[in-house]
């Protein structure tokens, strides 16, 4: 009988011995490179790559490189880049899903330089969100400026209509940046005169969907967003399509409007709770 | 990499033997034993022709299959050619349709291939399924392919022998949800992750509903593997390839997301047959389901991750397409479990059956998991919207209204050829899937295989089956030696499966012409809950008789005996104030059980209890036994115990027979009523194994001889816990619990 109470007091302790150890065994060290901008990347990569005793790494922002230090009995490079990868980062052995990389705050958003750009008329069907995304990034020299404008206002609706709040913050902060970079200077007679009169409210209704609390005011304030941004397209001589789309219900029924690069209506005012309710009222070329 | 220790042997075996006159295509297959590392550990497991899978077969349509099969294992086996339309006799059920293939002989299967198409082959035989008898089937067309090929071979492999997994499906035992936990926070649906989801009303409804945890699915998978492998590379295509491929699930009880990093999945095939091409963004593909895809390269010097997800979120395997950087598709989050328990909540009924509140599901379009889909329903932390608000009832669970991925369902498969039933008799069959999630019991119409008769049927008939899943469950149904109709929007123009999967609370019609003779069976493809008589066998009026059969009613006694089996399950707690222990043989209906409480002296006491008996109803609440029960215990010279019925019990010395009855409480209490020999009534109430959190359990009991027990568990592994309980008769004791 004693021999069994002392079994039972030996057990958790020897559990307990076992587990106060944090260094990383059997290191192995190796660099490699990781795309990615500033401080808050080096936080992502980094808090996604190590591992308790198993991996740790120290990225530098201005060389791009990584140091990773790892146990090669536990794991190995490939798996600590794939998780770098699946937080947003492109690097010499995986590129990061689209959706991790648009998930990145404003900040963050490297150029995608690894990503291969696709082959013309290969691919079906590709969603708005992620293609355009990319090549926004890509080219630099984008001579619209309202076009900057116009990308960051798609990627904020894409987030309403995924009722996601944290993204659409972020989408909005990236928004309001936009906003403030525009050069008044060199925008067209017709074009200045839109700006002149929507800008103000632009900038602070966007700057209030960056702070908002919750989706619902959000929402509130996309709806008068939109409305600038409508005035706006008008003007803005995209190369693309833009559809002014209308959700009857929306604001207490009095109805509400926004922005789509596609005629399809996926409605930013309630998402997944009534995704295809509206219909589009206008089409600007 | 010790992979296969036969492969020599193997590769050296595959003899491919084209005769062109009479286009017999012949393959050879050795079954052998081996040992593979697929997870960290040595294991046995059979390989053919000294791999895993099976090989590839590639035949074209019109030739003749002649495939020698030589088992060189201890056991018989026997394969299955999943999806073929083929004589009754070649279609290698052992004790059904076909003779099983004895340890060290040789069996020959011959068939004309009359289709063409993706198909598999494994063995039907007990779980040999599990450890590595599967493999790709291929008919070609006659005319030649235009777009290149690649097959990808699904499966899952567990590092335990597949027989401890049935053994401990069928003892409740949550080991694997415990595996599960420590890869994904609040997989065990625990008390403690309830409480930390601020779920834990939702988790004590689920409880008081008879209901243990939200199972997506119910066995610990250490791998799953795409051609054997965790990570296959088809690094042979380039930027603007259209790869055509062949996609085959051979898992044994493995449900798999399918998602492309390089665009859209093009459907053109399912279960061998040709669809209208739909585009989609993922899809899941049931056990023993087939599909073949069509997608394209989009990039230069980038390999695309073609992502096949288990339906339970724990793991992945994946395929590499083209070579380069790898651009990784992006990983289904969680599940949002207590999501799903609330779900569940609202469709289950007091008496256990579902309902689905007038929602007409079927043909996967109202997906009810939706609900735990964080891609299609949002994050946890983005609940403080109010839920359905605006939402119209019959698209809150329709995956494809609330998002922009499309997911495939079959109302979106259509055959390109009119599939309309010749004008015939049709004969209506109403199937409903039940089952017993604790006790793992799969039932049709609440009847086992060997519980029922054959279901006779006409050649020259149309047969058309109802079914309705009223388990908690899904099934993948599979029928053998036809291809059924799965009726849906497009009329005349309905797909042809031989493999139909089938949600809780899911409507389903299929149909087929009766064409063949002989036997055929239908059943649910996840290995276990056939293996547990989830199934049935249609058998044609006036056959030939079999000549692989020469005694068919011996024959079927064997194949009725494979859900007939017992299971062995023991326990025991090693304490510091005595043992205490249960022991259980029990099978779908019948249970035999015994337990024990020895202390270490006499004061302490010693009983034991045997009990026989069967469960009743289809929910399997109700166990009337009778039983055996002996105690000694030195008591105090002037020590009487009084019961609260004012009957006395001396519990000196006393062995009595008992008759009484168990009946399942909501959460899970099991009262126990009995009188035994001596006229003495005992009621008792007990609960076991309340989840506390992710490894703790506890256990309580109360009776009318005013005798009580608590309990916690702390579990270790899937054999060892450390215990302590208290007990009115036997005080505190600590130790541990052995269990098996």
């Amino acid at each position: 009988m004693k021999s069994i109470l002392n079994l039972l007091i030996a057990i958790p302790t020897l559990l307990l011995s076992t587990s106060c150890d944090g260094q990383i065994k059997n290191a192995k060290i190796v660099t490699v490179k990781i795309d990615g901008n500033c401080e808050m990347c080096e936080k992502t990569i980094e808090s996604a790559a190590n591992q308790k005793k198993a991996a740790s790494v120290d990225w530098n922002k201005d060389t791009k490189q990584a140091t990773i230090t790892y146990d090669d009995s536990k794991t190995t490079p490939d798996e600590i880049l794939k998780r770098v990868a699946l937080a947003g980062y492109d690097n010499e052995k995986f590129l990061a899903p689209d959706d991790a990389y648009a998930g990145l705050p404003g900040c963050c958003k490297y150029e995608r330089n690894r990503k291969k750009s696709e082959l013309k008329g290969s691919v079906t069907g590709k969603s708005e969100d992620t293609t355009t995304e990319s090549t926004s990034v890509n080219q630099s020299t984008v001579t619209n400026q309202f076009k900057t404008i116009f990308d960051s206002y798609f990627e904020l609706k894409n987030a309403l209509v995924k009722t996601d709040a944290k993204m659409a913050g972020l989408k909005a902060t990236h928004l309001t940046s936009q906003l403030n970079k525009v050069d008044m200077s060199k925008l067209e007679n017709s074009q200045h005169e839109a700006w002149m009169k929507v800008y103000k409210d632009l900038i602070a209704r966007s700057e209030l969907i960056a702070t908002a609390k919750n989706i619902e005011d959000q929402r509130t304030q996309f709806m008068v967003v939109s409305k600038n941004m409508h005035e706006l397209a008008k003007v803005a001589k995209l190369d693309t399509a833009v559809y002014y789309q209308h959700c009857p219900m929306y604001n207490d029924g009095k109805g509400a409007n926004w922005l789509s690069m596609e005629n399809a209506v996926k409605n930013p005012y309630y998402g997944s709770q009534m995704l295809n309710c509206g219909k589009t009222i206008e089409t600007i070329k | 990499m010790n992979y296969f220790k036969h492969m020599i042997f193997g590769i050296a075996a595959i003899l491919c033997n084209y005769s062109f006159a009479q286009k017999k295509v012949r393959y050879d297959l050795y079954v052998r034993d081996t040992v593979v590392n697929f997870a960290g550990k040595e294991k046995k497991a059979y390989s053919v022709n000294g791999q895993i899978p099976m090989p590839e077969l590639h035949f074209t349509e019109g030739d003749t299959a002649e495939i020698y099969i030589h088992n060189e294992l201890q056991t018989e086996t026997s394969i299955h050619w999943h999806g073929l339309i083929l004589p009754n006799e070649q279609d290698g059920v052992p004790y059904l349709t076909t003779a099983p293939i004895k340890a060290g002989t040789t069996h020959i299967y011959k068939f004309p291939l009359v289709q063409n198409g993706t198909y598999w082959y494994h063995s039907h035989t007990k779980l040999q399924e599990q450890v590595g008898m599967y493999g790709a089937f291929i008919i070609h067309k006659k005319k030649k392919q235009e777009l290149p090929e690649y097959t990808m071979v699904l499966s899952d492999w567990t590092n335990m022998k597949p027989f401890e997994v049935h053994r401990r499906l069928h003892n409740a035992n949550d080991w694997s949800a415990i595996k599960k936990a420590k890869i994904q926070k609040g997989a065990a649906q625990s008390y403690a992750d309830a409480i930390a989801d601020k779920s834990l009303g939702i988790k004590l409804m689920n409880e008081w509903k008879r209901m243990l945890a939200m199972d997506v699915s119910d066995v610990y998978y250490d791998k799953f593997l795409t051609n054997g492998k965790t990570e296959d590379e088809a690094s042979q295509f380039k930027a603007g390839d259209k790869i055509r491929l062949r996609i085959i699930n051979g898992s044994s009880s493995t449900y798999f997301w399918l998602k492309y990093a390089g665009g859209k999945i093009n459907v053109v095939a399912s279960d061998g047959m040709d669809v209208e091409p739909v585009e989609v963004d993922r899809l899941i593909i049931a056990v023993a389901e087939i599909y073949d895809v069509v997608v394209t390269i989009p990039s230069d010097s980038t390999a695309f991750e073609f992502l096949a997800t288990s339906e339970d979120r724990i793991r992945n395997t994946s395929l590499w397409l083209g070579s380069g950087v790898k651009q990784l598709a992006s990983p289904l989050e969680p599940l949002k479990y207590f999501e799903g328990m609330k779900m569940m909540n609202g469709m289950i009924n007091m008496d256990g059956n579902l309902d689905d509140m007038g929602m007409n599901m079927s043909l996967q379009q109202m997906d009810m998991n939706v609900v735990m889909y964080p891609e299609i329903t949002g994050r946890k932390n983005d609940r403080n919207t109010k839920e359905h608000d605006h939402s119209q009832m019959e698209n809150q669970y329709n995956s494809n209204a609330l998002s922009d991925i499309v997911t495939l369902n079959y109302s979106m498969l259509r055959s390109p050829t009119k599939t309309k039933l010749p004008d015939a008799p049709t004969k209506i069959l109403n199937f409903t899937f039940t089952g017993n999630m604790n006790r793992y019991v799969w039932s049709i119409n609440n009847k086992t295989v060997s519980e029922t008769d054959k279901i006779m049927i006409k050649k020259g008939e149309n047969v058309r089956i109802i079914l309705y899943n009223n388990s908690m469950m899904r099934h993948p149904m599979h029928l053998h030696g036809h291809f059924f109709r799965i009726v849906n929007k497009h009329g005349d123009y309905s797909p042809l499966k031989n493999v139909l999967d089938i949600m809780p609370m899911e409507t389903d019609t299929i149909e087929f012409a009766a064409t063949e003779s002989g036997d055929w069976f239908f059943h649910c493809h996840i290995l276990y809950h056939m293996m547990s008589g989830m199934g049935r066998i249609f058998s044609y009026e006036n056959s030939p008789p079999n000549p692989q059969l020469p005694d068919p009613k011996k024959a079927l006694r064997k194949l009725y005996r494979d859900d007939r089996e017992f299971h062995f399950m023991f326990e025991n707690d090693f304490a510091s104030n005595g043992n205490d222990g249960e022991m259980m043989y029990m099978n779908t209906r019948w249970k035999f059980q015994t337990e024990w409480r020895l202390g270490y002296m006499n004061e302490h006491g010693y009983e034991a209890e045997a009990h026989f008996g069967r469960y009743f109803g289809k929910m399997q609440w109700l166990f009337p036994y009778v039983g055996f029960d002996w105690r000694y215990r030195k008591m105090h010279s002037d020590e009487i115990e009084k019961n609260i019925f004012g009957q006395y019990n001396t519990k000196d010395l006393r062995s009595a027979l008992c008759f009484g009855v168990q009946y399942t409480l909501p959460f899970m209490v099991v009262a126990d009523g009995r009188i035994d020999s001596d006229g003495k009534f005992r009621l008792q109430l007990m609960r076991e194994d309340i989840p506390l959190s992710k490894r703790l359990r506890m256990s309580l009991m109360y009776n009318s001889d005013l005798e009580y027990m608590g309990g916690l568990k702390y579990i270790l592994s899937k054999t060892f816990a450390l215990s302590a309980h208290y007990d009115s008769d036997m005080g505190f004791g600590g130790g541990f619990t052995f269990t098996y």
